[in-house]
């Protein structure tokens, strides 16, 4: 390999810090107050929770899958949540009734899509749905408070100075990249989305494997859920609507293949990190709120694309 | 094989229904509150039949409509009257399928609440077609016979708010304004009252304005975010009490709630707790469920023959510290 | 030989992709109204130089001549307007137009007033297809054509634009023998109006009874240009490969006693109540028509197509083999015919492809040991020759012979003791193919059992120690190696004996 083509690969490699560094860069410009430590902190701790659900959202596409359930997943998981820390004011019992919310919502999703074969666009379409329906005749429509400092700490809390969320965060990417990439599991994941059949036919067992990537976004959405809730001190009937856009957004701005069977985790946190760091030094800089959605839209198209030029160039490079 | 593929058809359909039925008690179809002595408690209607009103609400993901169909439903149960009511869900194209669905039920009266002052016009048109009268509240219809139109007066409101600070601030500082949905009549006449009277005092600096969809989780957000890039904040509007609690966890977040002077809007529970603990300074008590109470009462009284006021503004009246406790947001 | 017979010619053409050089120089002329084979390995050039001609590709240096003037395209629209067109493996044609529309689709006959003529064009169309002989309807929606009529009508698209020089990409890669001999006549047809035809095959046959010349392609590089009567088959292949191979098919010794496999009355789609034994150490060739059902006996085997009806027995035990997995897991290894479909994960590393049947052996508790699958993966690398630049090089960048090898690399490394192969050497060079027998022989030698499906009757009578010829989805003769010959089995096959 030489020079040229190893400084190819690394921009492959790296595309997506290299446009979350641009914008960095840039942003640093714009807004002093843009490069201080508790701001960066705070940005952080703002996309933990789309980040966290763009670790599962990542699973599921690099087996050709989505989800769209996993804003209904955050709402719901987040009311049961609250419900019951509200009734029995025992916050492990809350964590717990919220994780497992997760757990059978992505079994159920699982069941319909990797046991029944039922595409996964329409299957989390009307879980979304459903779910939403669940959580309005739960919550009545009104927010369900969160009274317990504890159970709060999950959201508002710190340690040795790092917010509680960003620390679940780094734990949720460090688990995600061992499995993904140093177990036989992950394996499995990139065999399923990179050719059903032809894993199939490797031996793997595609209806297992499949179910169990349901299971695990809906797991973190469902910890997304109390974090959210955590952190606003209630439970909302509209909490997590349109967060499965953020997610699946930050997975594609990581250059993970809508198609499935290629793309890699760690890129997804950059992703999550390019649309916050845009929310956030768009606020900084006081710009007029109608015009923020077009800059924010403007800005994804401009990072796709430099990441579909990377992509072309190595490819030709590996001609 | 056979066997397990029509159990899965039947499980699917179940979901199906399922799926429609939850979606149904909030959703496009119908709940209804019911009079338990709808005779008795109807003396003046002359056939002794039970009077049936739809109300069409624009939604019912937001507490403060919630409040309004409580309102609404109390006031029914005490007349006597049956209660049609459908949600929206936020959506001016739902509302029309709403209303519509509403006129075939052939009810006495229809009372709406519109997503969408301009949408909603042809469907009370088609409520005149069919010779039914309607009433609207919070948000006026562009067009259409109306028998009666009641709500607040945002623009006040936002005044009441802009004055407030202006007299706290004592004239000079710098504020930040949380705007709610700017393609809604309530946002835009609230943001413009405040704007109007906080222009009057030059020493008053607004130095953000945003966004914030009336939602808590993205005002929070949004807040933390302006609390990065503006050291020297005073003062703190956001456009409803939801915003306001959002901002309220990212002020005190930094640690800066005795700093700046936080008003909400729409005297929420939780909002007036917060005044009582000082951690907010005010907000605008419009209640919700006399909106709705008060449009039951006067639906039946047009019913019954009597005079309606053509345009009723109720009062929006501004809760601070001194009056929280006198306070009633409800029955 | 005078220039002027020259149509195009090619001096010093050098191409250079991104690190690599994929054409080294090439010379090549081609005269007016001969039919000029090209022949060479996967990666030899061939694609890359006729996509140069044809305009899709610029040339990095050298010269470019058509008709004596000098040319460099920037478009295969300004080569089709100089004369030169390319019928590609894949059709360019829109399947809901008509067989006219398609034919003249770049320039579409209008009338004065500027409406559509479509009676001209029908009758322009049908000028063409009487040309060539082929007697369909021009308003016919082309999906409604076989392969072979629709690559009728790319010829008469060709013709309909004057072309003087024709370069086909296999044409033959999906046309029974039948529709061959109809093309062949074609092709020599249009030779004899004049037009020159450039014609990439793999498969040798064809081009010695169809061309005039041959040139021989190796490393990007033209070898050697002959008319064909001045060489043989085996001088073609060494030119090819580089070297010399003088038995395709390598010679074993085989005295199997020993049944590894038994089966009873399988039963399932396409196949019907078949019965067979496998020995140890044999190669038990399969052959039938397209449609005889022996594909599905093997995809049944192996738990791919659910079995109806029927017993498996391994080793004299019964056998689950419901699914892949369990296929595998009793000991049998399968080589699918749709490589790209089902054998290879071709955006996957050629790593992790070889690993993936094998992924217990490389994990312990779950997690991969990376050193050790690196280790396995260059002993396959090394142990079956693949031409890899690293094993991180992605499935789709190899060629046909390379992935196939990838492919019985993760079956290999499975240990089954019976592997069933369908079509292992389709679209496989003959170099490649030839190693593919090296490792079927290496198999058997350490007593596995195989099971060859193939159609290619050299093969399949070169490989088999017995071959079972299936019709209808039932099993209806076994030949033994020595009893064997094409026309015995194509007449089981068809039908034509044995009723």
């Amino acid at each position: 390999m030489n020079a040229k083509e190893k400084a190819f690969r690394v921009l492959t490699v790296h595309r997506t810090s290299i446009i979350l560094a641009l914008i960095l860069i840039v942003a640093a410009f714009l807004s002093p107050a843009f490069l201080s430590a508790s701001n960066m902190l705070n940005v952080i701790r703002q996309v933990s929770i789309t980040a966290i659900i763009g670790a599962g959202m990542t699973f599921v596409i690099l087996t050709g899958g989505i989800d769209l359930s996993v804003g209904s997943v955050v709402g719901l998981a987040g009311a049961f949540s609250a419900g019951v820390l509200q009734t029995t004011d025992s916050v492990p019992l809350a964590v717990g009734i919220g994780l497992l919310t997760g757990l059978i919502c992505g079994f159920i999703n699982g069941f319909f899509i990797a046991k029944c074969g039922i595409p996964a666009f329409i299957a989390t379409l009307a879980m979304m749905t459903l779910l939403r329906g669940c959580i309005l005749v739960y919550t009545n429509g009104t927010p369900i408070s969160v009274q317990s400092d504890i159970y709060k700490a999950v959201g508002k809390g710190s340690l040795a100075g790092i917010p509680v969320p960003i620390i679940i965060l780094l734990f949720v990417y460090l688990a995600a990249y061992i499995l993904l990439t140093h177990t036989a599991y992950g394996r499995t994941v990139y065999a399923i989305g990179g050719n059903r059949e032809a894993a199939r036919l490797s031996g793997i067992s595609v209806v297992k494997n499949e179910w169990i990537v349901y299971i695990i976004i809906a797991l973190l959405s469902s910890l997304a859920g109390i974090i959210l809730t955590a952190r606003l001190g209630t439970a909302a009937a509209t909490a997590g609507e349109g967060y499965e856009m953020d997610a699946i957004a930050s997975v594609i701005i990581g250059g993970t293949s809508l198609a499935g069977g290629q793309g890699f985790i760690l890129p997804t946190v950059i992703g999550a990190l390019i649309l916050g760091v845009l929310d956030n030094i768009l606020t900084l800089m006081n710009v007029n709120p109608f015009a923020t959605n077009i800059v924010k839209g403007v800005v994804i198209l401009i990072a796709v694309l430099a990441d579909k030029k990377f992509k072309d160039l190595s490819a030709k490079v590996n001609q | 094989m056979k066997r397990s593929k029509k159990l899965l058809a039947l499980v699917l359909s179940a979901a199906m229904i399922a799926a429609t039925a939850a979606g149904c008690s909030t959703g496009a179809a119908t709940s209804t509150a019911e009079s338990k002595a709808a005779e008795s408690a109807a003396p003046a209607q002359s056939s002794n039949k039970q009077l049936v009103i739809g109300l069409s609400m624009n939604t019912q993901t937001n507490p403060f409509f919630v409040s309004v169909k409580e309102g609404a439903q109390k006031g029914a149960e005490e007349l006597g009257a049956k209660l049609v009511v459908t949600d929206a869900q936020n959506d001016a194209s739902t509302q029309m399928k709403d209303v519509e669905n509403l006129i075939t039920q052939k009810p006495d009266l229809i009372i709406i609440d519109p997503a969408d002052s301009d949408a909603i016009v042809s469907a009370i048109q088609e409520a005149n077609d069919a010779k039914i009268p309607v009433i609207t509240i919070d948000r006026a219809a562009k067009g259409g016979e109306v028998v009666s139109h009641m709500g607040f007066n945002a623009i006040k409101a936002g005044g009441l708010e802009g004055q407030f600070i202006a007299d706290t601030l004592k004239g000079k500082g710098n504020v930040v304004e949380i705007q709610g949905i700017m393609g809604t009549n309530v946002a835009q006449d609230r943001s413009k009252g405040f704007n109007d009277v906080i222009a009057k005092y030059p020493d008053i600096k607004k130095v953000a304005t945003q966004s914030a969809d009336f939602d808590r989780a993205k005002a929070m957000k949004v807040m933390e975010n302006i609390l990065q890039a503006n050291k020297d904040i005073q003062a703190v509007y956001a456009a409803n009490d939801e915003m306001a609690l959002g901002c309220l966890e990212a002020i005190e977040a930094a640690g800066r709630t005795k700093d700046i002077v936080l008003v909400g809007n729409d005297c929420l529970d939780d909002t007036m707790k917060a005044i009582k603990e000082d951690k907010m300074k005010a907000t605008i008590n419009e209640p919700p469920y006399f909106l709705g109470k008060n449009a039951v009462q006067t639906a039946v009284k047009y019913l019954k023959g009597e005079k309606v006021e053509k345009s009723v503004i109720l009062e929006s009246t501004l809760v601070t510290k001194e009056n929280v406790d006198s306070v009633k947001t409800r029955d | 030989m005078p220039e002027d017979d020259i149509i195009l010619k090619l001096d010093s053409i050098v191409k250079i992709f991104p690190g690599v050089k994929a054409l080294d120089g090439v010379h090549l002329e081609i005269k007016k109204g001969e039919i000029h084979a090209l022949c060479g390995e996967n990666g030899a050039g061939k694609s890359t130089l006729m996509k140069i001609i044809s305009g899709a590709h610029p040339y990095t240096s050298g010269n470019m001549y058509f008709e004596g003037e000098k040319v460099s395209f920037h478009s295969t629209k300004e080569a089709r307007d100089k004369g030169i067109s390319m019928i590609y493996q894949e059709f360019n044609l829109i399947p809901y137009l008509s067989v006219a529309e398609n034919i003249f689709l770049e320039a579409l006959p209008k009338k004065k007033n500027g409406l559509f003529d479509w009676k001209t064009l029908n009758q322009k169309a049908k000028e063409l297809l009487d040309r060539l002989k082929l007697n369909v309807d021009p308003q016919l929606p082309v999906n409604k054509l076989s392969v072979a009529q629709a690559q009728m009508v790319e010829i008469a698209k060709c013709l309909s634009r004057n072309a003087k020089v024709i370069i086909m990409d296999e044409p033959t890669a999906a046309l029974t023998d039948e529709e061959i001999d109809i093309l062949f006549s074609i092709i020599r047809s249009l030779s004899q109006e004049g037009i020159s035809i450039i014609y990439i095959s793999h498969r040798l046959d064809e081009i010695f009874k169809l061309a005039d010349r041959v040139t021989v392609f190796r490393d990007g590089k033209n070898v050697a240009t002959k008319s064909i009567g001045d060489i043989g088959y085996q001088e073609l292949v060494s030119m090819m490969v580089g070297k010399d191979i003088s038995d395709l098919y390598p010679h074993r010794e085989y005295s199997g006693q020993e049944t590894v496999l038994e089966a009873k009355n399988i039963t399932g789609r396409g196949v019907k109540d078949v019965s067979f034994e496998l020995k140890k150490g044999e190669i038990l060739g399969i052959a039938g028509l397209m449609g005889s059902g022996n594909i599905e006996l093997s995809k049944i085997l192996y738990g791919a197509i659910p079995m109806e009806k029927g017993e498996i027995k391994i080793g004299n035990a019964p056998a689950d083999c419901g699914t892949p997995r369990k296929a595998l897991r009793a000991g049998i290894g399968f080589v699918s015919d749709d490589r790209k479909n089902e054998g290879l994960i071709l955006i996957r590393s050629v790593k992790e492809n070889i690993s993936l049947s094998s992924l217990k052996k490389i994990c312990s508790h779950s997690f991969v040991n990376h050193k050790a699958e690196e280790k396995m993966v260059t002993k396959n690398i090394r142990s079956l020759n693949i031409k890899v630049s690293s094993y991180n090089q992605l499935g789709q960048n190899l060629s046909g012979g390379n992935q196939q090898k990838v492919v019985f690399a993760k079956i290999l490394e499975t240990v089954p003791s019976i592997c069933i192969m369908d079509e292992p050497t389709r679209g496989v060079d003959v170099g490649a193919k030839s190693e593919i027998y090296q490792i079927m022989n290496r198999m058997t030698e350490e007593g596995k059992s195989i099971i060859l499906v193939s159609s290619d009757l050299p093969e399949l009578i070169g490989m088999s120690d017995r071959i079972l010829i299936m019709r209808e989805g039932k099993i209806v003769m076994s030949l033994n190696r020595n009893e064997s010959n094409q026309e015995l089995i194509l007449a089981y096959a068809a039908g034509g004996v044995g009723e």
